[in-house]
């Protein structure tokens, strides 16, 4: 796509769209969204650029190879803690209990566990996006290589 | 039972009797369209009138969302397990749809259309 | 605390994380992979057995996530159909991958090996995980994650019949798990409870006051997991699912895959909704006419194939007419005969899976016509291909013989002579199509490919005798599994 105005509005918004993806993120424990939305949020944002600019552009950005490492690493993170509190010595995903500092209710750094966990989880879901998005385009390039 | 009766059975349940027709058009679209797209439309459809009810049965009148704050009084919440599960639900329906156009392209690529009559004509050619 | 108490959660997340490991070791250490899907599933393995040593020996227990008691966390319940379950399901997927290590390297691409375990031990984890849950919504997710995985091993084979089966048994799944969610929303306002205990505890009283919702509700889970599960007339999607996967796919997906979603159900109905509910509509009665004409029709159906694979496939659908047969007779005997044969028709529907996928891979033809004097030159796989056909027959020495005679015993108990002599019809119909097969395999002359078959690897050879010794073993001493299945039985029926 060779638009210049929709370059020029991505290049704009981009980087609100990801502070505010990455807010949404880290806040998952003290306001509504998480992991899931804001991961959605920054997966979109790459998404955009990739369409924005091309598909090259945006894979030089981010490959698909580090975003289906990341993809894995989200998930190991999210399982990484609960096997922690298991050799904490405490239940598989045991926060308090496990003696994870909790801090003050309220803060950005509270909730031990929660917060790392939803860390993981918008990782996980912002790189499953682009994965899921450049494994349809690269499907699709396929298919014209063959005709 | 009068008719009023049942009208107002049926203001105040509401959320059942949409959620029901969605369901009801997503099933539809899904059984008896022929082009494989609009039947992951139909399934998506019928996943969303599934979560608006789950979501619906949640809700309570005047509540609001179940953040404590300081400072704030306390008041009724809506139940908030309902829209997580649900979350959970949307994020199952997301990799299923990703799942089911990938299976599209696919198919496409093997047999150049996406018609499901077609495609078992195609099939049944090879058969013979 | 040692690590040993934990092992029901671990059986399950190691699994998924080795499941992501994966990719990252398809990368850079790819010899790894399948040493680590070997030791993964071995450790749920050896998870599985200590956990059934310690239910026989001290009972039934809960595990409970982040110690979160149960209204608000979610918790696993581990007690005999459980252990029972998740030993079946890591014994015979630890041996169906061990085949597979070596029959998948024909089948699939080089770059997708990898991703291939990957959705094997996703599948691995659904299953134990949907057999352990005591949660209704969590119960969920490790269905849809299981219909995901198993489409996943179909459509990995990028031939155009796998990707169809897959995008069919999707869509059907995905139906399915609507009708889940429904009877799970259901369920949960008019409890305003998840856990299978705390349900169980809030249906009696909510019974007079909402008993549509609840009868919905059951209807929806029948129909839901009995789409999964291929219960007779919503069966449409597993013939060309079973048939075209991978050979190893195939034997997981029939073997193991539509009997976890029985098991789901045995769950719901004994564990969670309240025996008066079963009064108000013939619902036994519905699933024991279901299970009834699958058990005929699906016979039926595969004496007609000449597809070897799809052949057995259509015998799995009468199969699951068994397990079924056995939930819906409520007795004793009849629900033991239904569990055993869980069990038992995992290892022989996967060794039949396996010796077909053996042949397959020694000739190339799926014909049934083509296999005469099979015996002669491929004589491992063949015989275990005969032995698994007599344990289908229901012949003594075998353990399909066992189950069959509780599920008899079971439908004599209730006076209900009928499906005994059903059990009797189907074995006659199963020795229709499954004899011939034998009987031409080792007294027809070889011809063409058969005469010169590639030789099999070491992998295939020791996989397929383990499960035909383990065929002839619990035929010959059942009380070695027996005892955990009466149990369950007993449980199950208020009765322990």
């Amino acid at each position: 796509m060779e638009d210049i105005i929709v370059r020029y509005v991505t290049r704009i918004i981009l980087p609100f769209v990801q502070l505010y993806g990455l807010y949404v993120v880290l806040h998952g424990h003290l306001s509504p969204g998480g992991g899931f939305s804001g991961g959605a949020i920054i997966g979109a944002s790459m998404i955009l650029y990739a369409l924005a600019f091309n598909l090259s552009a945006g894979s030089k950005k981010l490959s698909h190879d580090v975003s289906s490492a990341l993809e894995s690493g989200g998930a190991l993170l999210f399982a990484g803690m609960g096997i922690f509190a298991i050799l904490l010595g405490t239940n598989f995903l045991g926060n308090k209990v496990a003696g994870i500092p909790i801090g003050t209710p309220g803060n950005l750094f509270s909730s031990g566990a929660i917060m790392i966990i939803t860390f993981g989880v918008g990782v996980k879901v912002a790189s499953t996006m682009i994965t899921l998005f450049y494994s349809l385009i690269e499907g699709e390039d396929h298919s014209h290589d063959h005709d | 039972m009068t008719m009023i009766d049942i009208l107002l059975r049926l203001h105040q349940n509401s959320y059942y009797f949409f959620a029901i027709i969605l369901f009801i058009i997503g099933f539809h679209t899904m059984l008896s369209h022929n082009n494989l797209i609009k039947k992951v439309i139909g399934m998506n459809i019928m996943d969303t009138s599934i979560f608006l009810f789950f979501v619906a049965i949640g809700y309570v009148n005047g509540g609001r969302a179940p953040i404590l704050e300081p400072g704030v009084p306390y008041t009724a919440y809506v139940n908030p397990l309902p829209s997580a599960l649900i979350l959970t639900g949307i994020v199952v329906a997301v990799s299923v749809t990703a799942y089911a156009l990938s299976l599209i392209v696919k198919l496409y690529k093997h047999y150049g259309t996406i018609d499901a009559e077609e495609i078992m004509r195609i099939r049944g050619g090879d058969i013979q | 605390m040692s690590i040993v108490n934990h092992f029901p959660v671990l059986a399950v997340v190691v699994l998924l994380l080795f499941a992501y490991l994966m990719p990252l070791l398809m990368r850079w250490r790819k010899e790894w992979c399948v040493p680590a899907t070997l030791g993964a599933i071995g450790f749920s393995l050896i998870a599985s057995l200590y956990m059934m040593w310690q239910v026989m020996t001290t009972g039934p227990f809960m595990y409970q996530m982040g110690s979160w008691a149960p209204p608000w966390g979610i918790e696993f319940s581990i007690d005999y159909l459980a252990v029972f379950a998740t030993m079946t399901i890591t014994i015979v997927g630890l041996i169906v991958i061990y085949y597979g290590t070596q029959d998948l390297l024909h089948e699939l691409k080089e770059q997708v090996m990898g991703w291939y375990y990957t959705l094997y031990l996703l599948l691995m984890a659904s299953m134990i995980g949907m057999v352990l849950t005591n949660d209704l919504f969590n119960m969920f997710v490790f269905v849809e994650i299981c219909a995901i995985a198993s489409c996943g091993i179909i459509s990995i084979k990028e031939s155009r019949e796998c990707i169809e089966a897959a995008f069919k048994y999707l869509v059907l799944s995905a139906v399915g798990s609507g009708c889940l969610l429904l009877a799970i929303a259901m369920i949960y306002m008019v409890t305003g409870h998840l856990n299978f205990t705390y349900v169980a505890q809030a249906l009696p009283q909510v019974m007079d006051l909402y008993p549509l919702n609840i009868l919905v509700s059951l209807a929806l889970f029948l129909v839901g997991l009995g789409v999964k599960a291929a219960l007779f007339p919503l069966h449409v999607w597993l013939p060309d699912a079973h048939s075209s996967a991978p050979s190893p796919s195939s034997a997981v997906l029939s073997g193991l895959v539509i009997k976890v979603y029985a098991i789901a159900m045995i769950k719901l109905l004994y564990k969670v909704y309240p025996p008066e509910l079963l009064g108000m509509a013939p619902i036994m009665n519905m699933i024991l006419w279901m299970a009834t004409l699958a058990i005929i029709i699906g016979s039926m159906f595969a004496i007609v194939q000449d597809d070897i694979k799809k052949m057995l496939a259509y015998s799995s659908i009468a199969q699951i007419g068994y397990v079924f047969l056995g939930v819906g007779l409520m007795s004793e005997s009849a629900l033991q005969g239904g569990i055993l044969h869980i069990f038992n028709h995992a290892i022989m529907k996967s060794m039949l899976f396996l010796s077909a996928g053996a042949i397959i891979y020694a000739t190339g033809t799926r014909k049934l016509s083509d296999l005469k004097g099979i015996g002669i030159t491929l004589p491992v796989p063949t015989i275990a291909f005969s032995l698994g056909a007599f344990a289908m027959v229901g012949i003594p020495i075998t353990n399909g013989f066992i189950s069959k005679w509780y599920l008899a015993l079971g439908s004599l108990d209730v006076g209900r002579p009928f499906f005994a002599a059903v059990i009797l019809v189907s074995s006659l119909l199963n020795g229709i199509y499954y004899l011939p097969i034998v009987v031409n395999a080792f007294f027809g002359e070889p011809e063409g490919a058969v005469a010169e078959p590639r030789p099999l690897p070491r992998q295939m050879v020791v996989s397929l005798i383990l499960l035909g010794s383990g065929v002839i073993l619990f035929g010959v001493f059942p009380s070695l599994i027996l005892g955990v299945v009466s149990k369950a039985a007993q449980s199950l029926l208020g009765l322990l």
